[in-house]
């Protein structure tokens, strides 16, 4: 549908974009060494500059800096949460598609119940009821995301299992488990890795909105859902830019990621229609 | 054949979008409150009560709207006889109190007041089964008895001076209560009293609507119509303001400085005792050590804090007593001190160690300081006192978190704490710093221990003589200067927009917990709507 | 259908259960108090017996599976308990709320249904155009973007900056009743934002079946018949787009009870999903259970009408003509 140049376009913009955040998050904390909780109060509130390219907070802290350490908190959540869901969602697809029959039924009832509850409102639940922090908030994200990760790994097994190498193997006397890390389990391993890769905007976007809603993550440790939720009071005092930049900072590297990962994923399965998700 | 519905569709909402905005464009004013009668009157809160019965607590300080209490606080914060005829006789060394009731008062149904109505409030707030949060407040009450139908006798447990302080208290009917469930009858949402308003409905989350009662006892109040809408979250009250759909409105002070050049509204600032403190734990190695107390207490810049966090609304607090309070001992005041700060560790032994925080004895000049998530004044106060002691060379590794998880802490970290009540020295000092009372619940959060402190509180307690009491909290508040179990930082002023359409506004001194009973309308029944009808924005 | 619709209903009955169970059962693991929370900054200065009595009134130290029976039995005779943050009974608040919910929720679906089709043919029409092109990028940005933060920006511009819609609530505070005019200004933002959150997908799909439809024989054979762009447009990608879009609508559901969550949050729209967020932070378990139950029947039943509504629609897709 797009032609390759604008496809290579989009592939470079955001390896580049990914690259950038990447090097960003890891660098700049350790470069800057600056404790990022240290306020100033006489700097509070000063919009967009040379000296603070977006402006300050209202308790005089540089934005931009904010901002990068709170991307570098979303990125970490949502690189563990995603981790962990798909893991989870890896074993228990794997299980389904290798085991079959009555464990497999049962497993989907499961998929199919969890999948019946919006995933914010699962995840608020979860962290309503546990104090919120950090693993509450990936135990979250984890336990709403690891449905589809499920499924996906179900359908390769099922594929895998009719496949002539498999049925050889398990002829051939190997055990059942033999079979699924051997043979299963790396042939798997390539959609469970995208599946991973794609969760993570999503798990970004799960994570700012449970701390928007003062769910999430603790305020010291403020990720950019913290940030927007902090700009609230500012925003009625004019001051436009807390909320703007950590609201791009979320959306930029989602879009780039999920540019990457298309790409990835589109040569992994040539043959499905692009989806449409993010 | 579904193209053209959706055309349809699309062509009848755009209309209707179009309408619609033409609608809000075109009539801008109209469903402002302002415009309305100024007889009404609607204002944000930010608290809801979680009940309107006063045998669940509703209505302990007075200016409850639906009742009233034997006494009431004029804007002086002097007791004003209200259902009682005059202030009560104190006999028996401070053990009796008695009250003459004032007559011809009836309840909102017609009912009439009498003695036993208070003896069942009082009664059943002391019972256990009642699920009363406040009755520890009660705790010097030992009996009430009703001698006939138009006195009442307190006999207390010890002489407690403040108690006629305590008796602002709203007082229930007894014919609508008594005959139900204390707890979970319709009393609790549908309440009667004596009081200048009656309640017209409660949308739960939403607002309060009260009418003027007629037949009030001091006066049918002038407005009629008062509206409490509850608005828990600052920035939605502030643009609800703005918009005109308020007539007035709690806000943080970073807020209310947005109205300031607002030619038709005012800005009420209401003294407060409401404090916030850093509670330095005495289990606590570093924070317990009288040095590192001490050096802290000089280090904070206070006036920083009411500059910049609080824009002014505040003044510095050195103890739980405002600086401009009669209470207050003069001479207790510290002075923002770095250097002394520095030269107090160095003496006793903490030293600068390779990443600027102190050490002594191996043990590290560092501990965790614990806020309440979402309380953004707290954040705010607990991330400048980080930033002043970690150039004192103290660390401070601030931390949010909701109660739940502070709670469990708060014996060996420090928390950023809030408190205070108005009125007698007793009702936050000796919850506050007894050391009896030390990790009861809230009370006494950082288990501070000082037997000078122990000994003067229960002497300011016992006794009615002004001067013996005097001597007595003087002598707490400077033994908190020589070992500051807290760091208090600020008193906080409370702040009010109010549109200026009525004349004889005034606030009182307001406590921590801001319910409705505070703010501008704590007497919205003396109000008087402007002749000119006021100015809109 | 009816036989469908009639096992559908059958298979969610274990399925609600099974969340309640869960409902408890998390409840159960969680380290909250919940006589902290039904005290409220009264309880910060109250006794340790205070606290003790008011536990056992509330009946708060019984066993997992009685607690769990006990509100089952009461649920199905309607009584869902008491709301420790709203302080009446969960019925009664769900009654009151669900009705501006599925307002919000329902202007909200006509929003995105009606601009995500009109700009998915527009786009599908002329793959690769501007317009396309342009759309496509804002779509995948605005699917990137926070409901929440968008909500936020809107109100900035719009409240703030423009002063021309209200900032929040149902309706203005001073009135007493609920007028109709009033509920449709206050209406306006929040639909907008929520409908605008879920428009991606909407447009996507549509831009995609509107697109694929125009490239296929039919349309080709109409083209070379000689008929009018526009009936080719409207008879045949039209409908080809959008049946598929339409029948999925239910599928939506869980995505806009999510989007709603954020938006009730920020324009303190007095719905249901307002009420779910205020029960998650003050942990007000009968209200958060009751409400999670509740979201799944929603998504239950949107998922049964998806299905529906492809049955009915299946014979009659017209790419035959």
């Amino acid at each position: 549908m797009a032609d390759p140049r604008t496809h290579r376009l989009r592939l470079w913009t955001s390896a580049l974009v990914v690259g950038a955040v990447v090097l960003a998050v890891l660098l700049v904390p350790p470069l800057v060494q600056l404790d990022e909780q240290a306020v100033d109060l006489s700097q509070k509130l000063l919009p967009p500059s040379w000296e603070h390219p977006f402006g300050t907070d209202d308790v005089g802290r540089d934005l931009l800096l904010r901002c990068v350490y709170g991307l570098r908190i979303s990125l970490l959540v949502g690189l563990v949460a995603a981790l962990v869901a798909t893991v989870l969602g890896t074993a228990v697809g794997a299980a389904a598609g290798a085991l079959g029959g009555w464990t497999d039924r049962t497993l989907m009832r499961l998929v199919d119940a969890f999948s019946s509850v919006p995933h914010l409102l699962l995840g608020i639940f979860v962290v309503a009821l546990f104090r919120p922090g950090v693993w509450p908030v990936i135990a979250s994200v984890a336990v709403t995301h690891w449905l589809s990760t499920a499924r996906i790994v179900r359908s390769e097994v099922l594929s895998l299992r009719t496949r002539p190498h498999i049925e050889a193997a398990i002829s051939g006397g190997a055990s059942r488990r033999r079979v699924a890390t051997r043979h299963l389990l790396p042939a798997v391993l390539p959609q469970a890795g995208l599946a991973a890769v794609l969760m993570v905007p999503h798990a970004m976007w799960h994570e700012s909105a449970l701390s928007f809603l003062g769910l999430g993550l603790p305020s010291h440790q403020a990720s950019l859902g913290n940030l927007v939720q902090s700009a609230r009071s500012s925003l009625l005092s004019g001051a436009w830019w807390p909320t703007l930049f950590p609201g791009l900072f979320l959306i930029l590297p989602t879009l780039a990621i999920a540019g990457l990962a298309g790409t990835w994923r589109d040569r992994l399965n040539p043959r499905r229609r692009s989806e449409l998700m993010l | 054949m579904a193209a053209r519905t959706v055309r349809r569709a699309t062509a009848a909402l755009a209309t209707g979008a179009l309408a619609l905005t033409t609608a809000a464009c075109s009539n801008p004013g109209a469903d402002t409150a302002g415009s309305g009668p100024k007889d009404s009157a609607v204002v944000g809160i930010a608290y809801e009560p979680d009940t309107l019965s006063p045998l669940l607590g509703y209505g302990k300080d007075g200016n409850s709207k639906i009742f009233d209490g034997l006494l009431a606080f004029d804007a002086d914060m002097k007791l004003q006889p209200a259902l009682a005829a005059k202030l009560p006789r104190v006999s028996d060394g401070g053990l009796t109190y008695t009250y003459t009731l004032r007559p011809g008062v009836t309840f909102s149904d017609g009912a009439p007041f009498t003695a036993k109505d208070v003896v069942f409030t009082y009664e059943t707030i002391l019972d256990p089964k009642t699920n009363n949060p406040s009755r520890t407040e009660l705790d010097a009450l030992k009996s009430v008895e009703a001698v006939g139908d138009d006195t009442v006798v307190f006999h207390l447990k010890y002489p407690y001076a403040p108690f006629a302080e305590r008796t602002v208290h709203a007082i229930a009917p007894e014919h609508v209560a008594g005959g139900q469930d204390v707890n979970t009858g319709a009393f609790t949402t549908k309440p009667i009293g004596t009081g200048p308003y009656v309640l017209t409905g409660w949308s739960k989350g939403e607002k309060l609507t009260f009418k003027a009662n007629p037949t009030y006892w001091n006066g049918a109040p002038a407005v009629k119509r008062f509206t409490m809408a509850i608005i828990k979250d600052d920035d939605v009250r502030a643009t609800r303001l703005r918009a005109g759909d308020l007539d007035g409105a709690i806000l943080p002070p970073n807020l209310a400085a947005g109205f300031g050049s607002d030619k038709g509204r005012k800005t009420y600032t209401a003294k407060t005792y409401d404090y916030r403190t850093v509670t330095l734990p005495t289990h606590n190695p570093v924070a317990g050590d009288t040095a590192v107390r001490r050096a802290l207490d000089v280090a904070v810049d206070r006036q920083t804090m009411v500059d910049k966090i609080l824009e002014g609304a505040g003044k510095p607090a050195y103890g739980p007593v405002p600086t401009d309070s009669p209470w207050f001992a003069k001479g207790t005041e510290r002075r923002h001190d770095l250097a002394g700060a520095q030269k107090i560790l160095d003496e006793a032994g903490w030293k600068p160690g390779a990443d600027g925080v102190r050490v002594k004895n191996g043990v590290r000049a560092s501990f965790p300081l614990w806020y309440l998530s979402g309380d953004k004044l707290r954040q705010d106060h607990a991330l400048a006192y980080a930033s002043d002691a970690r150039k004192a060379g103290i660390e401070i590794k601030t931390q949010a978190g909701t109660w739940e998880v502070i709670e469990p802490r708060m014996k060996t970290d420090a928390v950023l704490a809030g408190g205070g009540s108005p009125g007698d020295p007793d009702f936050d000092q000796y919850l506050l710093l007894k050391s009896t009372l030390a990790g009861d619940g809230f009370n006494n959060m950082a288990w501070y221990d000082n037997g000078t402190v122990d000994r003067a509180l229960e002497d300011g307690r016992r006794t009615n003589d002004p001067a013996k009491r005097k001597a007595a909290y003087d002598t707490v508040q400077r033994a908190l200067v020589a070992n500051p179990g807290y760091t208090f930082l600020t008193h906080i002023d409370h702040l009010y927009v109010v549109n200026d359409s009525w004349d004889g506004l005034s606030t009182q001194i307001e406590p921590h917990d801001h319910g409705l009973a505070a703010g501008p309308w704590w007497n919205v029944e003396t109000w008087q709507p402007k002749n000119n009808g006021g100015t809109k924005k | 259908m009816a036989r469908m619709t009639g096992r559908r209903a059958l298979a969610a009955v274990p399925v609600l259960l099974g969340v309640t169970l869960a409902v408890f059962a998390v409840a159960e693991a969680s380290p909250f108090d919940p006589v902290k929370a039904y005290a409220g900054t009264a309880g910060l200065t109250a006794s340790q017996e205070n606290l003790d009595q008011l536990r056992h009134n509330l009946g708060v130290d019984q066993p997992l599976l009685t607690r769990w029976w006990e509100w089952l039995t009461a649920a199905v005779t309607g009584d869902l308990g008491d709301s420790a943050v709203m302080r009446r009974p969960v019925a009664d608040v769900i009654t009151e709320r669900l009705g501006w919910s599925v307002l919000l929720a329902a202007t909200a679906f006509l929003v995105a249904i009606a601009l995500g089709t009109l700009l998915g043919v527009l786009a599908g029409r002329r793959r690769g155009g501007l317009l396309d092109r342009t759309v496509s990028a804002l779509a995948y940005t605005l699917e990137a973007a926070p409901a929440f933060w968008l909500g936020l920006l809107a109100i900035w511009f719009f409240a703030l900056r423009l002063g021309v819609l209200p900032a929040g609530g149902l309706t203005d505070t001073a009135s007493d009743t609920v007028t109709p005019d009033q509920v449709a200004r206050h209406l306006v933002l929040p639909a907008l934002v929520l409908g605008v959150s879920q428009l991606p997908w909407f447009f996507l799909y549509v831009r995609q079946g509107v697109g694929d439809a125009l490239d296929e024989d039919p349309v080709r054979g109409a083209r070379a018949r000689g008929l009018a762009e526009r009936t080719v447009l409207t008879g045949h990608a039209l409908r080809a787009g959008m049946l598929p879009m339409l029948t999925l609508i239910g599928s939506r559901v869980p995505e806009l009870i999510t989007g709603a969550l954020l938006v009730e949050t920020v324009f303190s729209w007095p719905g249901i999903a307002a009420a779910t967020v205020q029960a998650a932070t003050a942990v007000d378990f009968p209200l958060l259970a009751a409400l999670t139950v509740l979201a799944t029947a929603a998504v239950l039943l949107g998922n049964l009408l998806s299905d529906l509504l492809y049955g009915l629609a299946d014979p009659r897709v017209g790419f035959d003509g």
